[in-house]
């Protein structure tokens, strides 16, 4: 089922057309990847999503009705842009965001010192944000976007700024999240965690939806179905040929001729970041 | 309005801004400098009631120095003709004058001369190790002054027999005007115009520094929201609206914090300063009108206690609440647009105009208000809305009609309606706004936008 189901949404700014009739279903519980180059209206639709902006037209609807201003506490939001108070208590920062999103503050409390503990940084509660380093902070805003609990997590590149160390961290608590039933929306332009996380994707680009699917499926579909062969030839050196897939056999009767000892023979699927400048500079 | 995430917006606000120690330092160094300015009259006089001078009259008149009365100020003992070796040109020895002025004990010798053998023109000189003063020597100035004229009038009588002190103290005159105020129900008043125009400007100035500052105060937390960047994480859990509704509420309770702190506080230092010193209960004065504006002495400090006293307290704190409060949410929500449409605090300065010259207008036409209470200018300037909480309330300790009071403050609820929701719709868009530089036209254009 969907969470999130986007309907003929179109927002415009004066002149400007931000979403074009975009339609959009987000199933539950899998990570879907938003990509799109920089103005393409990514942000615009994450804000439709999290009720910042209301669409000009079309509709969202969150789980199956017409999402309204309760279910923001079931969205967790991280945006690309981060910000913190910088002069506020780390401790008192996160019950506030904690509250805002309606937890009581017992809830809160509790909840905040268990992500605390899990990202060992129970001695930052006293200390100003401003006095943590930038890859603290980063943490740090992660905890307040996930802390209630969301249904659906909103993350707008959540690895950058940290380091490989980190960057796993993050990425280990994306899938646990996953596991633990949560919708994450990931836009991000790092195609090798789209491939690595996003079970489905959608790509826009200037205003409008290019292509949605699944990631496998959309990587075949958009593949140029060729094969790698990989041999030692009689000279004894090492080969890897790529070849359309209608004339592989041919190619392999020819190889098996010439007594070369064989490697390997796998389907190529091309990396997201190709499909990804080919729709995108193609207009496909 | 979501009113539990409202009240949650209000709170950080709030004590965030109530633990900064530059709301402390101010919250407890102007009491200090209030009370300083209350008491500092009365450690003046206080202070000028120092010891009494010692001066020593060498008299060669043979009369003047019989006829110095001692005062509280001056202790005046006849030496007679002791011999200072004055010599023709009127200087004295010096070897003599510094063995009198030692050996009397004084803290002045003044040696009295006559020019010519009938009186008719005397020198005094006073010489002293140390500089007796301006008041003391205008007293002593006047009280031989005094001395001659009166036996100059005494020798007048002898001579035609006529009875000149009772000739001059029957045409003598000193009518005291005395200003008296009819109040609305027919009582009267002592009133003091001057006292009047001071309280007036004081207002005046004071609405208009604390309306600036508290509006400072939420445009700076916009700014600092939107250049953080924490504000988009804010508005995907609340209302845009909510979150500057909350802000500017948050520092509206700073505001009355403070006012409350302020008067306990200067109230307090003042009980204890004052019982500490003896000066009595310095505003029992003020508070007692009767008492002091039937008293006798309607001169100085008693005039000003008595009008002060005239003046009702009660109305001045309610129109001070009410047109700080509603002059401060007209301001402070047009703050907050120019705010949310920045980055930096650099760059509000163009923004800012449209706001702060009508209330530099009010502060100006404020002004004015003493020199014309009745003015045209002054009843316009205490009825459009962007000028009306300055000038109105300095139109208070001249009693305005009511029903003029009524309709600024009506007029000026309506305005602050129309213009928060005018501020929340270019606030909305506004705070979302990143990279360039807005202008008026981009302000007008997100009101448009949002519909």
């Amino acid at each position: 089922m969907a969470i999130i189901q986007i309907k003929q949404v179109t927002k415009t700014f004066g002149e400007k057309t931000a979403l074009q009739s975009v339609s959009l279903d987000i199933p539950e519980g899998r990570i879907f990847g938003l990509l799109g180059p920089n103005g393409a209206g990514k942000t615009t639709l994450i804000r439709i999503i999290n009720r910042i902006t209301i669409p000009t037209s079309g509709m969202v609807l969150f789980e199956g009705r017409p999402i309204t201003d309760e279910d923001v506490a079931r969205i967790g939001y991280l945006p690309e842009e981060r910000g913190l108070y910088r002069k506020m208590k780390v401790g008192d920062q996160a019950m506030y965001l904690a509250q805002l999103k309606g937890m009581s503050r017992s809830d809160a409390q509790r909840e905040l010192k268990a992500w605390f503990e899990r990202f060992g940084a129970q001695d930052w509660w006293n200390k100003k944000v401003e006095e943590l380093s930038k890859g603290m902070a980063q943490k740090f805003q992660f905890i307040t976007t996930v802390v209630h609990k969301p249904s659906l997590m909103i993350l707008d590149e959540p690895f950058s700024g940290f380091d490989p160390v980190n960057a796993e961290l993050i990425r280990q608590e994306i899938l646990r999240l996953k596991a633990e039933g949560a919708t994450i929306i990931l836009s991000t332009h790092n195609m090798e965690s789209v491939e690595e996380l996003c079970d489905e994707i959608a790509l826009i680009n200037k205003s409008r939806l290019v292509v949605t699917g699944g990631t496998e499926e959309i990587r075949r579909r958009y593949g140029e179905d060729n094969v790698e062969i990989e041999y030692t030839d009689a000279l004894l050196e090492r080969r890897t040929e790529v070849v359309p897939r209608a004339g592989a056999n041919a190619r392999l009767a020819e190889l098996i001729a010439q007594g070369v000892t064989f490697h390997g023979f796998k389907e190529v699927i091309p990396r997201m970041n190709d499909i990804f400048i080919k729709l995108v500079t193609e207009g496909v | 309005m979501n009113i539990s995430k409202l009240w949650i917006i209000i709170s950080r606000e709030y004590l965030n801004k109530v633990k900064k120690k530059s709301f402390l330092i101010i919250t407890f160094v102007a009491p200090v400098l209030f009370a300083g300015l209350c008491i500092l009259p009365s450690v003046i006089l206080a202070g000028a009631k120092e010891e009494a001078k010692k001066v020593a009259v060498a008299d060669y008149t043979g009369y003047v120095a019989d006829s110095l009365r001692s005062s509280e100020t001056v202790l005046y003992t006849n030496l007679g003709d002791t011999d200072l070796g004055i010599t023709p040109e009127l200087k004295p020895d010096s070897e003599k004058l510094t063995a009198v002025l030692d050996g009397s004990g004084a803290d002045a010798v003044i040696a009295i001369i006559p020019l010519d053998s009938l009186g008719g023109s005397i020198a005094a000189t006073a010489y002293s190790r140390k500089d007796l003063g301006m008041e003391t020597s205008q007293l002593i100035r006047r009280d031989i002054n005094e001395a001659i004229e009166n036996r100059r009038m005494a020798d007048y009588e002898r001579e035609t027999g006529l009875n000149l002190v009772e000739a001059m103290e029957s045409v003598h005159s000193d009518v005291n005007l005395v200003p008296m105020r009819v109040n609305e129900d027919g009582s009267v008043a002592v009133s003091e115009s001057g006292v009047l125009s001071i309280l007036s400007m004081i207002l005046g100035l004071g609405l208009y520094m604390f309306i600036m500052m508290f509006c400072g105060m939420v445009m700076s937390s916009v700014i600092e929201e939107k250049s953080s960047r924490v504000v988009e994480v804010l508005i995907s859990s609340v209302k845009a609206t909510e979150l500057m509704f909350g802000k500017i509420i948050g520092v509206a309770l700073v505001a009355m914090t403070q006012f409350l702190l302020w008067i306990l506080l200067t109230v307090g230092i003042l009980a204890v300063v004052g019982a500490f010193m003896g000066f009595g209960n310095l505003f029992g004065a003020a508070m007692d009108p009767t008492g002091m504006a039937t008293g006798a002495d309607l001169s100085g400090m008693s005039v000003i206690f008595s009008t002060l006293g005239t003046l009702n307290y009660g109305s001045l704190l309610v129109c001070f609440f009410l047109f700080f409060v509603f002059g401060y949410l007209l301001y402070a929500s047009l703050y907050a647009a120019i705010g949310s449409a920045v980055e930096t605090e650099a760059d509000t300065q163009q923004l800012q105009i449209p706001l702060t010259i009508p209330l530099m207008i009010g502060m100006f036409i404020s002004i004015y208000t003493m020199k014309a209470p009745d003015s045209s200018l002054v009843f316009w300037g205490s009825m459009i809305p962007f000028t009306s909480p300055v000038v109105m309330l300095s139109r208070i300790p001249f009693d305005p009609p009511v029903w003029q009071i009524v309709l600024s403050l009506a007029l000026l609820v309506a305005t602050f309606i129309l213009m928060a929701w005018f501020s929340a719709k270019i606030y909305k868009v506004g705070v979302l706004m990143f990279g360039k530089k807005s202008t008026f036209k981009d302000l007008w254009k997100w009101f448009r936008q949002d519909s």
